[in-house]
């Protein structure tokens, strides 16, 4: 006799025993430190930090922990524990220009004020795998003290009315993303929010289209800074402006060459990226992917992938994405189901009105 | 002093949400507001509940009878972010049924968007079951019967003419005494 | 770093805000209303749209059921329901009877439902025009314009190439004679218990970010056309296990050899009418 399957619950909790086994490894290896994560997988903490929309180094650091180094679950983790976070307010926008400079590049120009700064890159790094312990050397001070203030490259080419100023178009308050639903069309402010959440992975691949021809983006790195910026609110019932502390960014200027039209006067056109911690393939992708959706906006014709923004904005996150595609493992018995005798159905009509069309395929087939 | 709000925020905003729920799925069929909240005149402490219960810094909120001590009530107690315009209103509080203003100077939402639309909370005089006026539509079995005591008769002409926009429209919710009856856009009125 | 949740998880304000999205649904039945939808601790496309109505909804005196499938004890129900008794510590039930408050994944129960219960949907994709339309821009304007001859085209398509309906489940709906409505994935056999049904019904689409309702009572049409009108599936068969010929029956590969063997989809129901039959 037949007995319905029972022990769900059994079973769960005992794949959640046999997963923590898996997690930590072997238990004579000892376990990693938050510490040891947040400072020797610093880039991992960054992305976690950036797409889990939380700059927590340490709770990045134990999502990935408990992760087990997987960095779409640990922005899961990170996601989900930020909805039980209580919302005080907004922050003041932050002061890029006043960045404490640890890095910065530009494409456009051979030198600029300020100067080419490589800072801490794996750009120039011949990919040799290093064995045996890595020794840490200490670093050598530059002689010439970085400038308090770096000017922006992209401001040159504004001196000469050259390049669309900063504030092209307009500028209203961003709505929320983590509050409001996405609605379309979707403001600038309101895709560059999105594209910050987005996944590293599908923003580059989207980037990577725009250079294959796939849009015309004809893009130079104008600008590409990294370093530390301070946090600002300015909390309604104090009435001026506190700093709360300081994070590290990565913004990335892009210059794209555009000729003119739709009123607009040939001139340079700007594609803007930012990134929690170092995370520049994520800030170069998104300026990317930023200007190629202002076609509209700028009267290109809107035909590749990267620049439809319901395709790009509504794929774009690792959380939604992942948990739709894994969906699928869930029990689906009732709509296959349904799905099963419908097509036995059409299937026995196909017969009656095709009769010998069985018959050969049952020949072929044996 | 300021008067309290609710002595258990979480559950009496749960209890009294899921009635007011169950009167908006259930039109034209009083039911009682399960916990009420002290309320400086001239809003009934049934009207305070469904405020609390609903408004919070995200919402704003028209009064048609604003006055300082309701005015700092709210903002503490709710942080509701109090307008002047109604058609910016999520919420309006007509504590003077007989002056209120006409339903088209609320937001109705926009085709695409009709939840983009004002819910108006309305004190009146009381509610008679099965007597008066005969409601149909969405959420009523067959028919309800009820009269809502003290509207302007003008009030049932202005919703006849809301209702040739639906789906825009504005939805109702009125309190008398710790009573309250929803009257959401799509409800009929049928006509004898 | 805390453990220490709001009761149901969400915090006051999100569940005000969904409160307020669900009161807008319930005055514009079939109407998908945009909401803030929250990153909860479960995957999207798992249930998170009917997690948090649920979390909005629950209260303590309430009793859940949560169903997969129409079991109760699929992984998926199973896992749902001890993250309500982890942050909520309401009691839960697998009878439908003592449900005040039900979630579901693609089944109605067959056991009816009385006023004083509400039903929860996971809705994957809320749109019923999405796969006809894959902009929501578009979609948006259709339904302000109730222009909704895409979905009468596709499903005449169907009958024109198969003689039928090519669609089982998830089956479009046109609630109040207004808003064209995705059911979620129900098969079809499940819709008319949608039409009038005494019990509120509430739809949740936590990735897509859309929620909706149908109140009580409510005239609730599946599509379809005079010459072909709406039939839903039947099975020669009767559940192997209580012997019921009138609910949805879930196939069982018994062995190797393509031996099958039918039994209800809906365990409680299932359950209940062997105890019956054994008392």
């Amino acid at each position: 006799m037949y007995v319905a399957v029972k022990g769900g619950e059994q079973a769960i909790s005992r794949s959640l025993e046999l997963l923590a086994e898996a997690r930590r490894g072997d238990p004579s290896v000892p376990e990693l430190s938050l510490e040891q994560i947040r400072e020797q997988l610093r880039l991992g903490v960054a992305r976690v930090m950036q797409e889990g929309s939380l700059y927590d180094e340490e709770l990045a650091a134990l999502a990935m922990r408990q992760a087990a180094g997987d960095m779409l679950e640990a922005i899961f983790l990170l996601r989900a524990y930020r909805t039980t976070l209580p919302h005080f307010g907004y922050t003041r926008p932050l002061d890029t220009n006043a960045m404490r400079v640890r890095r910065r590049v530009s494409g456009t120009f051979k030198d600029i004020p300020g100067g080419q700064v490589l800072g801490p890159t794996y750009d120039y790094t011949q990919r040799l795998l290093e064995f045996g312990n890595v020794a840490s050397e200490p670093s050598t001070q530059s002689d010439a003290p970085m400038p308090d203030v770096m000017p922006r490259v992209l401001d040159l080419l504004d001196a000469e009315a050259l390049i669309e100023r900063a504030d092209a178009g307009s500028d209203p308050e961003p709505v929320d993303l983590t509050r409001e639903p996405m609605m379309f069309p979707a403001d600038r402010a309101t895709r560059l929010q999105n594209l910050a959440r987005g996944d590293e992975g599908f923003l580059l691949g989207m980037a990577y289209s725009t250079q294959r021809g796939y849009a015309e983006s004809h893009p130079f790195a104008g600008e590409i800074r990294m370093g530390e910026v301070d946090v600002v609110i300015c909390p309604e019932e104090l009435g001026f402006a506190i700093e709360i502390g300081s994070i590290t960014l990565t913004e990335c200027q892009m210059i794209n060459q555009f000729h003119g039209g739709h009123g607009l006067a040939p001139q340079f056109t700007r594609g803007y990226g930012l990134s929690m911690g170092e995370g520049e393939r994520k800030a170069m992708s998104m300026a990317l992917v930023d200007r190629t959706l202002r076609c509209d906006e700028l009267g290109e014709p809107s035909v590749a992938p990267a620049q439809n923004q319901e395709f790009v904005l509504s794929h774009s996150d690792s959380v939604e994405a992942s948990g739709f595609v894994q969906h699928l493992k869930l029990p689906h018995y009732v709509d296959f189901q349904a799905e099963l005798s419908l097509l036995r159905t059409l299937s026995k009509q196909h017969a009656q009105q095709h009769p010998g069309e069985e018959a050969c395929a049952a020949e072929t087939s044996s | 002093m300021m008067l309290a709000a609710f002595a258990h925020p979480v559950f009496d905003s749960q209890r009294n949400f899921r009635e007011l729920l169950q009167a908006m799925a259930r039109p034209a069929s009083p039911r009682a507001m399960p916990v009420v909240a002290s309320a400086p005149a001239p809003i009934l402490p049934a009207t305070m509940a469904a405020v609390l219960t609903l408004c919070d810094a995200d919402t704003t909120l028209w009064l048609q009878q604003p006055n300082d001590e309701v005015a700092t009530h709210l903002r503490f107690h709710t942080g509701v972010r109090l307008t002047q315009s109604t058609m910016e209103a999520d919420f309006a509080l007509i504590t003077d049924r007989a002056a209120m203003p006409p339903l088209t100077l609320f937001a109705h939402g926009e085709l695409r968007y009709p939840d983009r639309s004002a819910t108006l909370i309305v004190q009146v005089d009381g509610f008679t079951d099965n007597a008066g006026m005969r409601f149909s539509g969405p959420g009523i079995r067959d028919v309800e019967q009820l009269t809502i005591e003290g509207l302007p008769a003008t009030f049932w002409q202005q919703r006849k003419a809301m209702q040739a926009q639906l789906p825009l429209g504005v939805d109702l919710i009125f309190i008398a005494g710790d009573r309250m009856v929803a009257l959401p856009r799509t409800t009929r009125v049928l006509e004898d | 770093m805390t453990s220490d949740y709001n009761f149901a998880f969400l915090d006051e304000n999100t569940k005000r805000m969904l409160r307020r999205a669900l009161l807008k649904a319930v005055a514009l039945p079939g109407y998908q209303v945009p909401f803030g939808s929250r990153e909860m601790p479960l995957p999207y496309g798992w249930g998170t749209g009917g997690i948090q109505l649920t979390a909005a909804l629950l209260g303590p005196d309430d009793v859940l059921k949560v169903i997969d499938q129409g079991a109760d004890d699929t992984t998926n129900a199973v896992n749902i329901r001890r993250f309500f008794a982890r942050v909520t510590g309401v009691a839960t039930t697998e009878r439908t009877r003592e449900a005040s408050v039900i979630q579901t994944r693609h089944r109605i129960p067959e056991t009816p439902l009385r006023e004083d219960q509400i039903l929860v949907f996971q809705v994957p994709e809320p749109e019923p025009l999405r796969t006809l339309e894959p902009r929501e821009a578009e979609t948006r304007t259709l339904h302000a314009l109730a222009d909704y001859g895409l979905m009468h085209v596709k499903l005449y398509e169907d009958i024109a190439q198969y003689g039928h309906i090519a669609t089982s489940y998830d089956y479009p709906v046109l609630v109040d004679g207004r808003f064209l409505t995705s059911p979620s994935p129900i098969p079809k056999f499940d819709n008319p218990k949608l039409d009038r049904s005494p019990a509120l019904m509430l739809f949740g689409a936590g990735r897509e970010k859309r929620l909706y309702a149908i109140p009580p009572y409510t005239h609730v049409e599946s599509l379809a056309f005079d010459d072909h009108p709406f039939e839903i599936q039947r099975w020669e068969q009767q559940c192997q296990l209580c012997g019921s010929g009138d609910s949805y029956l879930d196939e069982v590969v018994t062995d190797d050899r393509g031996s099958r063997l039918f039994v209800c989809s809906d365990t409680d129901y299932c359950g209940q009418r062997r105890a019956e039959r054994a008392a």
